[in-house]
């Protein structure tokens, strides 16, 4: 089942570092990050369902 | 079968020959009987089409002993133009032909290899070795062999007048063809005129162009991509190593995917992945394709070029494989990318899987109800077939946007870490794919059984496929483990009543009790059908595992009846199951199941 409680050991300092990481990238070389990243993340879940219900929740724009 | 046939002296007159090209055999045509006699004949089973489905199919059934008249509208194996087509066969491909009794010549004819390596540019980014996948390991069979279609087809057709029983008339064309209640009426146009004939049952192997589609208003869901390759089948001065070789991205070509595959005769196929908007007739032009080829192997490296072909991949799946006295299969049922090899081998399964159901409702063994899990269990395979070849058709040939940036990220990944090289999509070896929702199998079987080895109660070695020959057809019932009296007396019954053999397979510790027994020291046997401890697993002729369970009681009984197409919960036999036993009640056990073996 995903998560949909608050997981985050730091959150806030997450996010910092998302935002950092992507300081001085041009849009493709974003872009290219953020893939990389969510295929990284996916490996540490694992689990088919958990990924697909996030997959589903992200695309409830 | 004409009296004359068999004489016909099929010459391995189709060896590959010195400069381009394959010199491929050429049959005779015969005029079937029905043009002089000007009558309709009846056959109870016509397959069209004579290519690697129709006759796995035809050479099936007449190991069954079931007779078919098979029409080709060729006079030759391969297609005309001299190409190979299908160049890789699968273990499960293999086992079924060690079955047909064409396997010895396809492994002293073909490659073994089991190295896989997969390039992005200059580098290595993944590589297998399936002699290191233990589950690929016990088979009796290799867990690939590369070699032409066309030769496989041809030790069929020289298999098939060893067999008897097929006709097989070359130079027949199906033109026209109706259905009804009573019966399905083809006709046939040949050399010498046109004929019709009636079958009972017609297998549609005619492949991805079928006309049989047309005429029953089969529908099919379809894909179309835009992804355009260039094969090209080539002899080199220097050969390159015995491994299958991919790039994703070729700097040879312009980025773009190259395959490079071995098989018999030292032809090696390469394929070129082309632009989208590609002209067909430019990229496959000899002095383009050499161009290619020198940027490959260099300039130095003598090429003589073989064949060359270019190919537009889509994806087709007919959605019915059966209608009415049809039954699709191979081509003519779903067309895929060769990505994985999953075309050819999965037409040898569709036929292996029919066969078998088709000779046992010919015999009066299985209700007619069975023939319509050919389509539950062949139509899941098929899905997931395409399913499978899909993704990775999307991964080879990402379209600009989402699918190529994620692409470039598990492709980045793959050179850095170990856990993303797997996701790299080259292709998905074709499996037995398993059968979840079939009407003939229970929910503890649909599994596929490998061509393990055993010891037979002298001691000398067997295989599933020696059983499987030993049930001539018929259900093979192995017990595993220490088998009680009673249990022994229930089983004796149910091989009496039903078709059914049985055999008690035996591991150190058990004593043999059976007449018949076979010792499983090392539990090949057992690992193979998918069961632990005392227990026991019902097989198919097509070597799948129909239903598993533990003590020999109702539940067998009723897995055999569902095995055979029986619906009802008496699992009672046709009456004509046992022959000069009609009338024969099947057993009836009450015993519970605590009550084991």
């Amino acid at each position: 089942m995903m998560k949909t409680n608050f997981h985050f050991q730091d959150g806030d300092a997450f996010y910092e570092q998302l935002l950092q990481a992507h300081e001085g990238l041009t849009r493709e070389q974003s872009e290219l990050l953020n893939a990389r990243l969510i295929i990284l993340l996916a490996n540490q879940v694992g689990d088919a369902r958990v990924l697909k219900e996030c997959i589903e929740a992200a695309g409830r724009l | 079968m004409p009296a004359d046939y068999a004489e016909t002296p099929f010459a391995s007159g189709y060896e590959f020959t010195e400069g381009s090209g394959y010199d491929l055999p050429e049959y005779p045509f015969e005029a079937p009987p029905e043009i002089a006699s000007g009558e309709v004949s009846h056959h109870p089973i016509v397959i069209v089409g004579a290519g690697l489905a129709g006759l796995t199919m035809a050479c099936s059934l007449a190991r069954y002993g079931v007779p078919a008249v098979l029409l080709d509208e060729d006079n030759t194996v391969g297609a005309k133009g001299a190409s190979s087509r299908g160049i890789c066969y699968t273990q499960r491909s293999l086992e079924i032909f060690e079955r047909l009794g064409v396997y010895d010549r396809i492994a002293a004819k073909g490659i073994q290899w089991s190295v896989g390596r997969t390039f992005a540019g200059a580098d290595e980014i993944y590589s297998f070795d399936l002699r290191q996948q233990s589950n690929y390991n016990l088979s009796s069979q290799p867990p690939f062999i590369n070699i032409q279609q066309f030769y496989i087809e041809g030790y069929l057709v020289e298999r098939l007048a060893e067999l008897g029983r097929v006709q097989l008339r070359w130079k027949n064309r199906v033109t026209g063809f109706r259905q009804d209640g009573e019966c399905a009426t083809l006709t046939v146009a040949t050399p010498a005129g046109e004929y019709r004939m009636r079958a009972d049952h017609v297998i549609d192997a005619t492949g991805a162009h079928s006309p049989l589609r047309g005429w029953v208003g089969a529908s099919v869901t379809a894909k179309k991509g835009d992804d355009r390759w260039c094969i090209a089948d080539v002899r080199f001065s220097r050969r390159p190593p015995v491994e299958r070789h991919t790039w994703i991205e070729a700097p040879f070509n312009d980025n773009r995917a190259v395959w490079q595959h071995l098989m018999a005769d030292n032809v090696w196929r390469i394929d070129y992945q082309m632009a989208p908007d590609s002209d067909p007739v430019a990229v496959s032009r000899e002095s383009v394709v050499r161009e290619r080829l020198a940027r490959q192997f260099g300039a130095d490296c003598e090429v003589e070029i073989v064949w060359v072909g270019p190919y537009a991949y889509r994806s087709e799946c007919i959605d019915r494989m059966r209608h009415g006295r049809v039954f699709f299969m191979g081509d003519a049922a779903k067309v895929v990318s060769p990505f994985g090899a999953r075309g050819g081998n999965t037409g040898v399964s569709d036929a292996d899987n029919l066969a078998w159901k088709l000779a046992a409702v010919m015999k009066g063994r299985a209700d007619p109800a069975l023939l319509d899990s050919y389509h539950q269990e062949r139509h899941e395979a098929a899905l997931q077939n395409v399913q499978v070849t899909n993704r990775t058709s999307s991964f080879l040939r990402p379209q600009p946007g989402p699918q190529k940036l994620f692409r470039d990220a598990v492709i980045g990944l793959a050179r850095q870490h170990a856990f993303a090289r797997p996701l790299v999509n080259t292709g998905r070896m074709a499996i037995a794919n398993p059968y979840t929702r079939s009407s003939a199998c229970d929910r503890t079987g649909g599994q596929p059984v490998q061509n393990v080895g055993f010891g037979w109660a002298d001691g000398s070695m067997g295989t599933v496929n020696d059983l499987l020959a030993w049930a001539e057809g018929r259900l093979l019932l192995l017990v595993f483990g220490d088998t009680s009296a009673q249990a022994l007396q229930r089983l004796a019954a149910v091989t009496q009543t039903m078709p059914v053999r049985a055999v008690q397979v035996v591991g150190t510790e058990d004593a043999p009790m059976a007449v018949e027994h076979v010792l499983d020291p090392k539990g090949h046997l057992q690992g193979a059908c998918h069961v632990f401890g005392h227990a026991w697993a019902l097989v198919r002729p097509d070597s799948y595992v129909a239903a598993t369970g533990e003590s020999i009681d109702t539940t067998l009984v009723h897995s055999i009846g569902r095995a055979l197409g029986l619906q009802d919960e008496t699992a009672r036999p046709p009456a004509d199951v046992h022959g000069p036993r009609v009338g024969a009640e099947p057993p009836s056990f009450e015993a519970p199941r605590e009550e084991a073996a």
